[in-house]
């Protein structure tokens, strides 16, 4: 459990970076899970599991108020139990991918308490805002920033140190073999982006043909290999 | 029924007062935290006001004066857009306000530009530019390419148009001030979404598939059943309408599996 | 097809309108009933760009509206129709022969409290919304196609700390 801190402190980052700060979508899945086992010391396995959720993710579209998973902690979860669990392992990949969606359950509502604790403290400072105080505009900004940095450092320390242990002794009782574990996984993620890119690209002109064309393009290359 | 509170005419821009480089750089800078206090009660209110501070400082009486204390109240109400192009409003309304534009004015056309801003950066970026950006880089996955070039194909592609988006935004309300919504009229909003949409559509074919492979690497047959089984479940995700969240699907189908896995 | 959905949002068209909802229901056009917006042609400017080029955004006041809600009854094409206040939507179901209402987004004001993330309301609007019930409206809080539809009475019944 050395890593438990550096992963604690990368998830606070990619966490940050969902809604607050930069949005530069360092916490996309395919990113996230991939440094998160590049810091456990595999990368490969990181961006195996960061490639299935970034599947999952592209149904998810980030609507202001709506609420939806936060993937940036959940994916350097996920990704950071795989690597260490090591993709050999039968399963390390399904319940990489599994814990990474049971954090994203719970991180998804960490975020709707951040955004009522947020207008909490704007409640409380009501008086200095109408009174247009611009330290209070900063401050109330900063405490936002901070705070969501702590929800989403100490989620992924709270979530990894919970889920390791389960993910090391589920592995090792582990009865399907490694590729038919994955082949179930990623069905069930490749139907999710497939679902979600004809719900968010049908009304495109012509958009099922483009579609068609790329599935024939991958499938070509994928048989020609 | 809502009771139109304001002048309904066209708003005509003013002379645009100067800023230094610095201020400009602080608001870009603060522009990346404008969702750094977001709310149920005023959404990205508070950051449109922490964003826009820095220019309100040129007002008269500096940050001590009746003008930059009304200004920053109005600005830090209730406001609703996409982050990306809530920079729009950040240089408009900091235009607006060193404009001396009435603040009656400046508040109808706060809340008139909340939709748009919303409407148009949530089919730009969330259903057009990222998922593009995702699936461009999973094609990349699927091809065998190593993580590093995988994560920096997303990044550098998605953040190139991420920053421009931003930056445009700034530009095009500080110098358009009220008459901003003529800017959103550009091709890139207009027909650009749906050039976005087409070549992810094509992403998606491409990729899919590829992921697969590679996530699967396993015989062709099995990569066939994976791929006939992921069409069976997609079409029926689809009938659904958008009514089941893909990713807590997930969760119980392989937490089921999972269960099975370790019962059997 | 017809309206498919009758939703008050004081956003009015916003993402979840046109993505959230206009992509899986497939809309092809929306009619924005708002006494203010119909009179102002700049703000129906700004609408109009916040939708595709392929979508259509048809402007009304709610008295106006009354006499096309038929017609866009019959079109063979899926529509949203979005009022920004629970009144205009009122003035649609006494009116209009709305019969299904959603509740998509009524924000945070002073006199207001929360009933659901994105539903705060006043006593009096409280009352309006029992009010639509009564002429025989089925009202519902939902913010996205995923979410779950909250009856009116829960919705009225929970209240949530901001």
């Amino acid at each position: 459990m050395r890593e438990l801190l550096p992963i604690s402190l990368l998830g606070g980052i990619l966490g940050l970076d969902v809604v607050t700060f930069p949005q530069s979508m360092i916490s996309r899945p395919l990113v996230a899970g991939t440094v998160a086992g590049a810091f456990v010391g595999d990368a490969t396995t990181g961006v195996l599991v960061g490639a299935t959720l970034e599947l999952i993710a592209l149904a998810t579209l980030p609507f202001g108020a709506s609420r939806y998973p936060e993937w940036g902690s959940s994916a350097v979860v996920g990704g950071a139990i795989a690597a260490a669990l090591h993709t050999g392992r039968a399963g390390a990949l399904t319940i990489g991918v599994l814990a990474a969606l049971a954090t994203a359950w719970v991180s998804g509502w960490s975020l709707v308490k951040l955004r009522q604790w947020n207008a909490w403290l704007a409640r409380r400072k009501r008086p200095a805002l109408d009174a247009g105080a611009r330290g209070t505009v900063i401050g109330l900004q900063l405490a936002g920033l901070t705070a969501d940095f702590v929800r989403a450092a100490l989620l992924t320390a709270i979530a990894y140190g919970l889920l390791f242990p389960v993910a090391h002794a589920t592995v090792g009782v582990w009865s399907f073999g490694d590729h038919v574990s994955r082949a179930v996984v990623v069905t069930i993620s490749g139907a999710v982006a497939a679902a979600a890119a004809w719900t968010i690209f049908h009304s495109a002109r012509h958009a099922r043909w483009y579609f068609a064309a790329g599935l024939a393009g991958g499938l070509l290359l994928l048989f020609a290999r | 029924m809502s009771v139109a509170a304001a002048p309904r005419a066209a708003p005509v821009p003013s002379p645009a007062p100067r800023l230094s480089p610095w201020t400009w750089v602080t608001i870009f800078t603060r522009m990346l935290a404008v969702q750094g206090s977001w709310n149920y009660e005023t959404l990205i209110g508070n950051g449109i006001g922490f964003c826009v501070e820095p220019a309100l400082r040129a007002l008269p009486g500096g940050v001590h004066g009746d003008a930059f204390k009304a200004a920053m109240v109005r600005e830090s109400t209730y406001f609703n857009a996409h982050p990306y192009l809530a920079a729009v409003a950040v240089g408009a309304l900091a235009r607006a306000e060193l404009s001396g534009v009435p603040a009656e004015r400046i508040e109808r056309f706060r809340i008139a530009l909340c939709g748009p801003l919303g409407s148009v950066g949530d089919q730009l970026v969330w259903a057009g530019w990222l998922p593009f950006c995702s699936l461009v880089s999973l094609v990349a996955f699927g091809l065998g390419a190593r993580p590093l070039v995988v994560v920096l194909t997303f990044l550098a592609l998605y953040n190139a148009g991420h920053l421009a988006l931003r930056a445009w935004g700034l530009h095009v309300g500080w110098t358009r001030g009220l008459g901003v919504a003529s800017a959103l009229g550009n091709p890139v909003f207009r027909r650009g979404p749906a050039h976005v949409a087409r070549a992810a559509a094509a992403a998606a074919g491409f990729a899919i598939p590829l992921t697969a492979a590679r996530v699967v690497d396993g015989s062709a047959s099995l990569l066939a059943l994976v791929l006939g089984s992921l069409g069976v479940v997609a079409v029926l995700l689809v009938r659904l309408h958008g009514r089941v969240e893909g990713w807590k699907l997930s969760l119980v189908l392989i937490a089921l599996f999972a269960l099975i896995s370790v019962a059997r | 097809m017809t309206i498919v959905l009758n939703r008050i949002d004081d956003r009015l068209i916003h993402g979840q309108v046109v993505v959230g909802w206009g992509q899986p229901l497939d809309v092809k056009f929306i009619v924005l009933v708002d006494d203010a917006v119909a009179e102002s042609d700049w703000e129906q400017e700004l609408y109009r760009m916040g939708v595709p080029p392929e979508m259509e955004v048809r402007f009304h006041s709610a008295e106006g509206a009354v006499a096309h809600l038929d017609g866009y009854r019959t079109e063979a094409r899926p529509g949203i129709l979005v009022t920004g206040d629970i009144a205009t939507m009122r003035y649609l179901v006494q009116h209009g022969g709305v019969r299904d209402v959603n509740i998509g987004g009524i924000h945070h004001r002073a006199g207001r409290t929360q009933h659901l993330r994105y539903v705060f309301l006043t006593p009096e609007e409280q009352a309006a919304l029992r009010d639509l019930a009564a002429h025989g409206a089925v009202v519902t809080a939902q913010d996205v196609p995923a979410a779950r539809a909250v009856p009116l009475e829960e919705l009225l019944t929970v209240r949530e700390d901001a």
